[in-house]
């Protein structure tokens, strides 16, 4: 009797090499150009593989480029778009899921991502365009708007309240057992620009800065204010899908510059920020079909919204995409130049 | 401190100790040739913080003998057997084997001596569990680079010899306690050593199995010859396998001799009340009461030989008519009556004596 | 027994009267020199690390220490992940599938665990990894499971090796040691941002850091293994002249198969557990939605892929501890049931085979066919449950927290973060020096005055009174869970599964249910706390409560105690070491939580390593606030230790 153990271990090993010979051969899935192989295929992080061979062929040749994925709806929207596009146009993009500004800006130093197509950061990005890691390609047409918002039935209410120069007369109100004898004013997630405790000190505010950590905390919170019809401060910005489903009215502060990091001191509230967008150096410089039409994107809230929201009512982000680019051609073509 | 053997140590003894000394704790090199050698085991600790495991231990084991050391748990026996193989490095003294200084022997010299002249049985058997009974018998062949094939083929033989018959291929976790320790036996002999080390070997076993594994020693030295050091806690046991005995006590040998010496003549207290149990019919020979014969006393009774157990020698003594005649060499050296071993038994403790202990 | 209590209660006296002057003069000197710091401003130190940081991210591409060394490793771990999630996970280029379909994965996966346990757990494996499909979360389930093998396989080459040294050598095993402890009480948060820093974001980095956070567990147990073993075999195989490798190859290595195996288990579970944080810094696959659940408030998909983790968990588990059984006994199988085995062996090999060839072929077999990917349906159904608990229990919770927060955090907090420095690290290490000794008292103030130097000092108070709280909590519900468990064989086998789910949910999948309820507040980061940590204190009060002797409970039941008494009386004190070790271990794991709790509003610490990692200009403030997490958690560690020894030490 020899050792049965060895034996066992001799016969899956080989079956585990054996598999692995099959393996090298060829694939008729991978091979087989089927459009309907395509579309059954679940939503991988590689979107646009399956038909590259497809159409390829007819345009001219495009490479294999990574998009970043930002969290929030309207990025999503906006890089899906693109991506959709690129596609038709016989690129591979892949897409990488990532926080914003430093994390992003770092995988595009490392090379994983090529493309932000939605950029808040307010010149954040600048110690990495100084090492030529990146580059800014202009606004894309968004105009974002970050400001402090409270749910619409207390400015019905409360019409003053609009006002920041009456918020110490309702501090009362926003009192919570977090903000204990001030009233509670909830401060953005971390990754985004926030400006909180400077507009509370500059404004001579009675409030205290709670930072809540995540969108999905701010969301929350307006539900249920708006819902219970309760009280709420906090943080909160346009474009976003979520605007449509509750009513929300945002807090006039005075008005102040802060386009540049230097002078941050005295600031007073969040001014209209023209979003941009941000691509690698080395997709700038490739002269890549891709690199062009990254250059060439633009459009308006309204656009982002209507794909925003197609996404937010339960379509893939995919699919909204391609609805927007059937029903907007042109726009399409003033990226592509086709 | 090593340099300190015995000059009257002997070469031609199988093993030869002298002056061995084992100290455990945070100074124990520190102790021995100094006056807290002569500290008793509970000053020594309170002082320095050591154990003196074993202290000052010389003897010799003749090729062929069977020396069992006895002693209870903690006197040092295990200790000093291990200290015999440097398994625990002793603090001081000598080990010769075969005239041979273990103490300075190089790793490489002392695992070739351990392959080769030593081999050790022990109380909880150290088998290993994932090997077959053949693989661990073959296991010292094995280290020492013996093929596969020659090895086998000598564990066969042993496994034989112990009475493992048809059990080669069994597991460690398949067998009882007594065949384990079969194969802690076979595995001992499988390389045909100068001097086996048993600590204790039978200890873990039930009584009846114990028997027949005392029997097994007993029939595997007549039939070998092996010089053997043997461990034990069991006064019966030494008394059944040791040509002599050796009784420890707190690390020190407080008496040694042969079964009859240490039975008839206790040292101490200590070793006095370790006998006290032994019915002496069972241990001493005709010798120990043989005395020069009366006048008067006839001399053509049976004859004996001087070494006969009592025990055997008595169906006789009470038939005999008149005194039986001991002889050693031939020669009448005296004479013994019923009434001389009804004297020797009852000196012994009795029966209700004994319960009340 | 007596003098054992007086002296205890001596302490606890001590304790108050040091508690109640803190209390006095901590009114009397509210709001002054609390060292106070605004998110937004840095101090030299942190100033410092950013600077650092800023021109570490600026040499990536030119010092020689990038170049050489952090890149190498980089590009190295990345070049082995990537062919083994090249076969289950990622297609190639212009490919549909991976090199292995759905259906290929499936039958090799349970023809691996075939191999190596049993065929019922076979079975259950390959319907758990269907699962992840049926769930619509296969290709993030493989990336997962690709991630989480490859650095099991690479924490098993390094910590292997390492864990049999510092069996073997106890010189090693001193260095190693307080490496291990280091690392068990770390939080895993802490570690990400400086390794994005070096590794990048990314495979690598993502690799790494499970690495880092496995690669301790695995020496443990494999050092544990190899001490652990019956000395007489090793002592036989001396004694027969093997020299030190053959002892290790031939006898202490194959007897220590089960508990190595064992190793290779809690190794995996450690690495898949990782996953959901690994995935902050670029690990892909499950992760990722979880925390998106998070930031873009997904509740559904969120829930589902925190499901997903726990399929893979528990098919990793039962895999592994099928393997341990199974290698209980040394005997291996004979007869006919060797016959049996060949045949299923071969029979699985041939069906496995076919099952590869035809995930590779045909469509069905390739992609995880739609029919059977329920994810939108169960995402929604998630979305469903947790908006009507919120909205159902929103009464109850709002009051709840309201109660919490008013009656125990804001006093705890105004104590500890809102009164003068010196006061506050006076009065902890009065205490640390009553309960702990004076060891622990001196390393407590040095610790503490090293917050203080950082410039952290307030933030770190806020983070502490969470974790003394959620702590508190902890201890109160592992104790009345633990007691019950320890005395009912029914209440134990009820809660198994309940805690078995518990310690594989990643901490990050109740996150978003826990803020729906109560909100962006300190409370939900103190009840994710509880949640994550009572498990394991459940664990060891139970096991502490069943190792009481029964002769001692039943003494005390003859003698006329009630149930309250018995357990008062006999079973507590007999098991306080049970309960200080799970105090301890309480302590540890509610600090990691209460750290991710920044994402849910608990500010403090946590949120500031959140804010370092995403904006460029406070990443001196993230890693400064991380190494006050590494602080504060060997204080309270060090502190919960010597407490644990001194009464240990008092009670024999």
């Amino acid at each position: 009797m020899t050792n049965t153990r060895g034996t066992t271990v001799i016969l899956a090993t080989a079956f585990a090499a054996t598999s692995l010979l099959l393996a090298a051969c060829g694939s008729t899935v991978n091979s087989a150009t089927s459009s309907s192989a395509a579309a059954a295929s679940p939503s991988t992080s590689v979107s646009g593989s399956a038909s590259t061979s497809a159409s390829g062929e007819a345009s001219k040749a495009c490479g294999k480029w990574g998009m970043a994925m930002n969290a929030w709806v309207g990025y999503t929207a906006s890089a899906q778009v693109v991506s959709n596009v690129a596609k038709s146009l016989g690129c591979t993009i892949t897409q990488t899921k990532l926080d914003e500004a430093a994390t992003t800006y770092d995988a595009m130093e490392a090379g994983s991502v090529d493309v932000v197509i939605e950029d808040w950061g307010g010149g954040r990005w600048k110690e990495w365009v100084d090492r030529g890691a990146v580059k800014e390609l202009g606004e894309n047409g968004n105009v974002g708007l970050i400001g402090m918002f409270v749910p619409q039935w207390m400015c019905d209410k409360y019409p003053d309240i609009s006002d920041s120069a009456n918020l110490n007369k309702y501090a009362e109100m926003f009192k919570t057992a977090e903000s204990g004898d001030k009233g509670a004013w909830y401060e953005g997630p971390p990754g985004y620009t926030t400006i909180g405790e400077k507009m509370v000190s500059a404004n001579k505010l009675n409030y205290k800065v709670i930072n809540t950590g995540s969108e999905a905390a701010l969301i929350d919170l307006f539900t249920k204010a708006d819902k219970n019809q309760t009280p709420v401060l906090a943080y909160w910005y346009t474009p976003q899908y979520f605007n449509a489903k509750v009513k929300l009215c945002r807090v006039n502060f005075p008005k102040s510059d802060w386009t540049d990091a230097a002078k941050a001191s005295g600031l007073t509230d969040y001014p209209e920020t023209t979003l941009v967008k941000l691509a690698t150096t080395k997709l700038v410089e490739s002269g890549d079909p891709f690199a062009n039409l990254v250059a060439n994107f633009k459009w308006t809230n309204a656009d982002q919204d209507s794909v925003s929201a197609d996404i937010e009512g339960g379509m893939t982000p995919e699919a909204a995409a391609q609805k927007w680019i059937d029903a907007n051609p042109d726009k399409v073509k003033a990226w592509t130049g086709q | 401190m090593t340099e300190s053997a015995d000059p009257g140590a002997s070469a031609e003894a199988a093993i030869s100790v002298r002056s061995l000394w084992k100290v455990f704790g945070p100074k124990a090199d520190s102790i021995v040739g100094t006056p807290l050698a002569g500290l008793s085991r509970a000053e020594l600790l309170e002082q320095t913080g050591c154990v003196a495991a074993v202290r000052d231990v010389s003897f010799d084991v003749a090729p062929g003998e069977v020396f069992v050391v006895m002693g209870l748990s903690g006197s040092g026996k295990s200790t000093l057997v291990r200290c015999l193989t440097r398994l625990i490095e002793p603090t001081a003294g000598s080990v010769l084997v075969s005239g041979e200084d273990i103490l300075k022997a190089s790793p490489a010299r002392l695992r070739e001596l351990r392959r080769t002249r030593f081999s050790m049985v022990f109380q909880h058997f150290g088998l290993l569990p994932h090997r077959r009974v053949i693989d661990n018998i073959a296991y010292s062949l094995e280290v020492n680079g013996v093929k596969k094939e020659m090895r086998h083929k000598r564990a066969h033989e042993v496994i034989e010899l112990v009475g493992l018959h048809g059990y080669a291929n069994h597991y460690p976790e398949q067998l009882s306690g007594g065949m384990q320790q079969r194969v802690g036996l076979a595995r001992a002999l499988a390389v045909d050593p100068e001097v086996m080390l048993l600590d204790e070997p039978f200890s873990a076993l039930d009584p009846l199995i114990r028997r027949d594994m005392q029997n097994e020693v007993k029939r595997l030295h007549r039939d070998l010859g092996k010089t053997m050091v043997f461990i034990t806690h069991d006064l019966a046991e030494a008394l059944k396998l040791g040509d002599r005995i050796a009784i420890m006590r707190d690390g020190a040998v407080v008496q040694m001799g042969t079964p009859a010496e240490v039975v008839a003549n206790p040292a101490d207290e200590y070793v006095a009340d370790f006998v006290r149990d032994v019915p002496k019919s069972h241990v001493l020979t005709l010798g120990a009461i043989a005395r020069p014969a009366e006048p008067g006393e006839y001399l053509d009774g049976p004859r004996l030989d001087v070494t006969t157990l009592i025990r055997d020698a008595s169906p006789v003594i009470a038939d005999a008519s008149g005194p039986i005649v001991v002889i050693a060499n031939g020669e009448a050296v005296g004479v013994v009556t019923s009434d001389d071993v009804l004297r020797l038994i009852a000196s012994e403790p009795t029966a209700s004596e004994h319960e009340a202990r | 027994m007596t003098t054992v209590r007086g002296l205890l209660s001596r302490r606890w006296v001590l304790v108050l009267i040091v508690v109640i002057t803190w209390v006095i003069l901590a009114a009397a000197l509210k709001g002054v020199s609390t060292l106070e710091l605004s998110t937004a401003a840095d101090t030299p130190f942190t100033a410092w690390l950013r600077d650092l940081a800023a021109s570490i991210r600026g040499n990536r591409t030119k010092s020689p220490a990038f170049l050489y060394f952090f890149n190498p490793i980089r590009l190295g771990v990345q070049g082995f992940i990537e062919p083994i999630r090249s076969v289950i996970a990622v297609p190639a280029e212009g490919d549909l599938i991976p090199l292995f379909g759905w259906l290929g994965v499936v039958a090799l996966i349970g023809y691996i665990v075939y191999a190596t346990s049993n065929l019922r757990t076979s079975v259950l494996s390959m319907a758990l990894v269907f699962g992840c499909g049926v769930l619509g979360v296969w290709a993030d389930s493989m990336d997962t499971l690709a991630l989480t093998l490859g650095a099991v396989f690479l924490s098993l080459l390094i910590g292997f090796p390492l864990g049999v040294w510092a069996g073997l050598n106890d010189r090693v095993m001193a260095v190693i040691r307080p490496v291990l402890d280091l690392a068990q009480i770390l939080p895993t948060l802490v570690y990400l941002a400086p390794l994005a820093l070096v590794f990048l974001i990314g495979i690598a980095s993502a690799t790494i850091a499970t690495l880092i956070y496995s690669i301790p567990i695995c020496i443990r147990i494999t050092a544990h293994a190899v001490r652990s073993l019956k000395a007489g075999p090793v002592e036989a195989a001396q004694s027969m002249g093997s020299t030190r490798w053959q002892l290790l190859t031939k006898v202490q290595l194959p007897m220590a198969r089960q508990t190595l195996i064992l190793g290779v288990n809690q190794t995996t579970l450690a690495a898949l557990s990782f996953v959901v944080i690994a995935a902050l810094i670029g690990a892909p696959g499950l992760g990722k939605p979880v925390i998106d659940a998070l930031t873009i408030r997904n509740v559904g998909d969120g829930l589902t892929a925190g499901l997903a983790v726990v399929l893979l968990a528990v098919m990793l588990d039962r895999a592994t501890t099928a393997a341990v059984l199974r290698s209980q006994s040394y005997v291996p199988v004979a007869g006919p049931a060797l016959i049996r085995r060949r045949i299923g062996l071969i029979g699985g090999g041939i069906a496995t085979v076919v099952a590869i060839v035809l995930s590779r072929n045909q469509l069905w077999a390739a992609v995880f066919p739609p029919q059977l990917n329920f994810g939108e349906e169960i995402s929604a159904f998630f979305d469903t449950i947790v908006s009507w608990v919120t909205s159902t229990f929103d009464f109850l919770t709002t009051g709840l927290n309201t109660a919490f927060t008013t009656i125990m955090l804001n006093p705890l907090e105004g104590l500890l973060a809102n009164s003068p420095w010196y006061l506050t690290i006076t009065a902890i290490s009065l205490v640390a020096l009553i309960v702990g000794g004076r060891n622990v008292a001196v390393l407590s103030v040095f610790l503490m005055l090293a917050v203080v130097a950082i410039g952290l000092w307030h933030d770190t108070m806020i983070t502490l009174s969470q974790v003394l709280l959620a702590t508190a909590v902890v201890m109160v519900v592992g104790v009345v869970l633990g007691v019950i468990a320890g005395r009912s064989e029914r209440a134990e086998r009820f809660l198994k599964p309940v805690l078995d789910a518990g310690q594989t949910l990643p901490a990050f999948v109740y996150l978003v249910p826990v803020l729906a309820l109560f909100g962006p507040t300190r409370f939900a980061a103190i009840v994710c706390g509880v949640f994550y940590a009572a498990p394991v204190v459940v664990r060891v009060v139970a096991d502490g409560v069943k190792g009481v002797p029964s002769d001692m409970v039943e003494a005390a039941v003859a003698s006329g105690s009630t149930t309250t008494q018995v357990i008062t009386k006999v079973q507590l004190p007999a098991s306080k070491k049970s309960l200080l070790l799970g105090a301890n271990q309480g302590l540890i794991f509610v600090l990691a939580v209460i750290v991710i709790g920044g994402l849910v509003g608990a500010g403090g610490l946590g949120y500031l390593v959140l804010v370092g990692q995403s904006k460029p200009e406070l990443t001196g403030k993230g890693l400064a606030a991380g190494l006050a997490i590494v602080l504060l958690g060997i204080m309270l560690d060090r502190i919960a230790h010597a407490s644990a020894q001194r009464s240990d030490r008092s009670s024999s």
